[in-house]
């Protein structure tokens, strides 16, 4: 099944992005969270550490099934994704008020982590499977919103905001490359925001307020106005080139209570100031530019599609999340791609570069 | 890829450069413009949250009477300076408040993720403490006094087991899973009512804390305030509870068991007493004794946990024991309904009966003669009932122990721990001793012998099942809860639990013999000249000792006014009837006087 010729086409690029990313968060993390632990100075690094190494195995496991197969099997997928969704509202585990895991035992495991990916293979397909002229018209839309926003109500009862959006954010992304004119776009975007006070009222007021106190922090400052507060002195205080791995005096103090996930981005300012964190965003960057690239290469709209969904994603988590800790966007938990700790999120990245690559080696339409 | 999708792609990569780029100005911004002041922000960074304690709601009585308050009490906290602990304020620290360091340090690690929030040693130390800390405020940088409410229940051990206590432990499991289901959040280590209504109605009791996000000095001090997060005081509790009949249930079991300690009678030591109202199943008073005082509970625990007659236990709830011929009203009302007897129905007491090789007699051997059930009743005729037991079967008879609420909880849930108690039947006897029922057996069920174990509780709501004519009420100790701005948040309403289907002619027959009891002629004879018509029964409930001479169990249950019962209660004397005769009654009478306001002679 597996062709030596195939690696030809392998994206080392790609690779050496992830791992250097990888390897940056891994360094982060061992500031963010030391002493922590108690006893164990490594006990967060070296559980992510294994999560990577984990990751990068289930990475090379996914190029070498041909991402063809995930077109045939979509469905089956797509109905799975909703089985995991809908049995964690029942039997899930509870955390921070919200049911988003289920105890398997040796991994909390969260279906809504899965979800993206499967989403975004099952949209590919549709979107591959209309003809060429169909986007023009309105009414092809729908069956690609009701496909998407099945699973993301049924995160959204979770409750989980910030991943609900980020369904929303491949819904655009995908249409948008799939060749949907503009208008369409924008009259989807607009019928959006006009149901959106209605998903207003049905928020729960911790999450309203999460949404706004980066517009004003003393709205709660005895949580995330704090924490807000706290993240901007960690930040600004960085400066230029930082004060130095492991010298921040903010993340000493463990004042930002989600230091090592959602809050990393905070300890890197703060200890590698203005350069370190540009160091991040440009590997960022180059990494959506690859994975744009190789879609652009794609022998098929699939494959292409994929490769669309997948940097949307990343683009959108690294811009909600940055956005969150510099207090130009809202709070919604969303983690940092490859840099905040936390094995679901971690190898789902892991299977959605496994996809691009995947489709990478696969261009041609003939391998010798 | 088609030329259409090249261009898009092309957009695409406009926009992440666009993205990034805005990403990057606003971490220029703070990083390099505004790089000055956030430096010096984090240089003396001591921005900390001082958490407010919210005061728990209060506790009042029906009538307004003030029964658990807050006071302020001085916490001793330690705050992280950002220089971490120091050893010598540890050491000062310890032998100031008298813990060990290791006990210090462990609360500080119990304390790691959240850091920037003073963790607490030490609360409601005295105002020596503070002032020794006060002084030298300088050389110990980072100790803070904090002014946070600490319980207090006014009147000490007054309605201890209905109030419970507070403590730092922790609550039993099915509590805390119930508390996961109705999405009430507790933190462990925080302060949690740990029995009675400060257990049961902690979600409502519990207020909101707040919180001020203040700067510190080097040396701790506060200075300048910033913001502000009032706390939310908790909900107040109403209780159905008189206080002041409640005062005269308590004095009158304590007085009684002391009066039987002093006597030596040394079996006694424990009594339970409860009164409901028949119409709703509201709880007017409920007492036992001995209890604890909930002010002191932590400091008197290991005296407490000794005490042979178990403070810790609410005895009208948690125990259950035999109840001897206050059970024969449910023997009477089995026979009535199945027809074993008539109101005229007739059986001859000649002192002793013998049915299947059992020869058994009838109370201290008196002779009765012809009775009907009215008489029986009044008298307490054992006789009479053995043959009722015999008539029934002990199958009819465990039916409507049921009925009347025996064998199972009658459903108070404003406080945790009610007992179902035992019934005594063919199935509790194969399980318990894998035998089967013997005839002779049903006789001694049938006049509350036996197996049959009951709660003061269930003997209460008993009773009031006879007043009312067989509804069972919710009994409920919870009136209103009121909010802190004064809403009404929740108003009790009586919720009939069950309804027995029987003749309304034989509660007649039941109540008349019931209020015959209370004549001359009557075992209740000592409460003929009652100036109201009490309807009630006497019980002695015999306990099976070693040498024969253990003191009976006392019990008497009543109900009046016959025509239009108010209140209904039970009494229950653990070993209450030594040579002196009932001691159950006194204090029934007692409470009688205080609810109908009769001067005492």
């Amino acid at each position: 099944m597996f062709d030596r010729h195939l690696l030809k086409n392998f994206d080392y690029q790609l690779f050496l992005l992830v791992l250097l990313i990888c390897a940056y968060g891994l360094l982060v993390l061992s500031s963010a969270t030391r002493g922590v632990a108690g006893d164990d100075p490594f006990f967060y690094v070296r559980k992510q550490a294994i999560w990577i190494a984990i990751g990068f195995g289930l990475m090379l496991l996914v190029v070498s099934i041909n991402y063809l197969q995930f077109y045939r099997v979509s469905w089956y997928l797509y109905a799975a994704n909703l089985v995991f969704l809908g049995a964690v509202l029942f039997v899930g585990k509870e955390g921070v008020g919200a049911y988003r895991w289920i105890d398997l035992k040796f991994f909390d495991f969260q279906p809504s982590e899965l979800a993206k990916i499967i989403i975004i293979i099952t949209l590919a397909r549709l979107l591959a499977d209309i003809e060429e002229e169909k986007p023009k018209n309105l009414a092809v839309m729908f069956p690609f919103l009701i496909h998407v926003f099945i699973p993301m109500l049924l995160i959204f009862l979770q409750p989980d905001l910030g991943t609900a959006l980020v369904f929303i954010a491949l819904l655009f992304g995908m249409l948008y490359m799939a060749g949907f004119p503009w208008k369409n776009l924008l009259a989807l975007a607009g019928a959006g925001l006009a149901v959106s006070p209605l998903l207003w009222l049905r928020l729960h007021d911790y999450q309203k307020l999460r949404l706004l106190v980066f517009l004003n922090p003393d709205l709660d400052p005895l949580r995330y106005g704090y924490q807000l507060k706290q993240s901007m002195i960690a930040i600004g205080s960085g400066g230029l080139v930082g004060k130095g791995l492991y010298q921040g005096s903010q993340a000493r103090l463990q004042f930002l209570p989600a230091q090592h996930t959602d809050f990393i981005f905070s300890v890197l300012g703060e200890e590698c100031g203005f350069v370190g964190a540009l160091v991040l965003l440009v590997l960022y960057f180059f990494l959506i530019y690859r994975i744009l690239k190789i879609g652009s290469l794609s022998k098929d709209h699939f494959g292409a599609f994929i490769c669309v969904g997948v940097a949307t994603m990343i683009l959108f988590q690294v811009l909600v999340n940055v956005g969150m800790v510099l207090s130009i966007m809202p709070v919604t938990g969303l983690p940092l791609p490859f840099m905040s700790y936390g094995g679901n999120s971690l190898l789902l990245n892991m299977l959605s570069i496994g996809l691009v690559l995947n489709v990478g080696i696969r261009r041609h339409k003939i391998q010798f | 890829m088609d030329k259409k999708m090249l261009q898009r792609t092309r957009i695409f990569i406009y926009l992440v450069i666009v993205i990034f780029i805005v990403l990057l100005l606003r971490l220029a911004f703070l990083q390099v413009y505004r790089y000055e002041y956030y430096w010096a922000r984090a240089e003396k960074n001591r921005l900390r949250i001082l958490p407010i304690t919210a005061p728990r709601g209060e506790i009042f009585a029906r009538d307004g009477e003030q029964l658990v308050t807050n006071r302020p009490g001085f916490t001793v906290s330690l705050v992280d300076l950002g220089q971490g602990y120091n050893e010598n304020t540890i050491t000062y620290l310890s032998r100031l408040l008298a813990m060990d360091e290791a006990e210090i340090w462990q609360k500080i690690d119990s304390q790691f993720y959240r850091r920037y929030l003073p963790v607490r040693l030490k609360t409601d130390v005295s105002m020596e403490t503070v002032s020794k800390i006060a002084e030298r405020r300088l050389e110990y940088p980072g100790v803070l006094i904090e002014v946070q409410p600490i319980r207090n229940y006014v009147h000490g051990k007054f309605l201890a087991h209905v109030l419970g206590y507070m403590g730092e432990g922790v609550v039993p499991p099915w509590v805390e899973e119930h508390w996961e289901e109705t999405g009430y959040e507790y933190q462990q280590g925080e302060p949690v009512g740990q029995a009675g209504l400060e257990l049961a109605w902690e979600p409502l009791l519990r207020g909101e804390d707040g919180g001020i996000q203040v700067e510190v000095n080097s040396t701790g001090q506060a200075i300048g305030e910033f913001e502000r997060v009032e706390p939310k005081p908790g909900h107040d509790l109403y209780l159905t509870i008189d206080a002041s009949l409640q005062l005269v249930v308590e004095e009158a079991l304590n007085e009684t068991v002391e009066d039987l300690m002093a006597g030596n009678n040394r079996y006694a030591g424990e009594a339970a007493a409860v009164v409901l109202d028949p119409r709703c199943g509201a709880i007017l008073a409920m007492a036992d004794t001995p209890v604890y005082n909930p002010n002191t509970f932590s400091e008197d625990f290991p005296i407490l946990e000794q005490d042979p007659h178990r403070p810790l236990v609410n005895k009208v709830i948690e125990e259950h024991y035999p109840v001897g011929s206050t059970f024969k009203m449910v023997t009477a009302m089995a026979a009535l309904q199945e027809g074993a007897i008539t109101k005229e129905g007739r059986v001859f007491c000649g002192g002793t009966i013998t049915r299947y090789n059992a020869t058994k007699s009838c109370f201290r051997g008196t002779v009765h003669g012809s009775l009907n059930i009215l008489q029986a009743l009044q008298r307490s005729c054992n006789i009479f009932f053995y043959e009722m037991g015999l008539r029934v079967g002990v199958d009819t008879l465990a039916h409507y122990c049921r009925e009347f609420g025996f064998g199972s909880p009658v459903g108070l849930t404003d406080i945790f721990g009610e007992k179902k108690g035992i019934v005594a039947s063919r199935e509790f006897k194969r399980n318990l001793y894998q035998e089967a029922w013997y005839p002779a057996e049903t006789m001694d069920a049938a006049i509350g012998q036996s197996f049959h174990s009951i709660t003061p509780l269930q003997l209460a709501n008993y009773t009031a099942m006879v007043a009312n004519g067989g509804i069972h009420y919710r009994p409920y100790l919870v009136e209103k809860v009121v909010d802190c701005e004064g809403n009404l948040v929740m108003v009790a309403e009586p919720e009939v639990l069950h309804k027995m289907e029987v003749e309304q002619a034989h509660w007649e027959t039941i109540q008349q013999g019931m209020s015959l009891v209370t004549t001359p002629g009557g075992t209740g004879a000592r409460m003929a000249d009652f100036p109201v018509k009490v309807a009630a029964k006497t019980g002695t409930a015999q306990v099976v000792g070693r040498d024969g001479s253990i003191p009976a169990h006392s019990l008497f249950v009543a109900y009046a006014p016959f025509e239009e019962p108010e209140i209904a209660l039970a009494v229950f004397i653990k070993h209450g009837e030594d040579w002196r005769g009932s001691t159950s009654l006194p204090v029934a009478r007692k409470i009688l006087e205080a609810y109908f306001q009769i001067p005492t002679d």
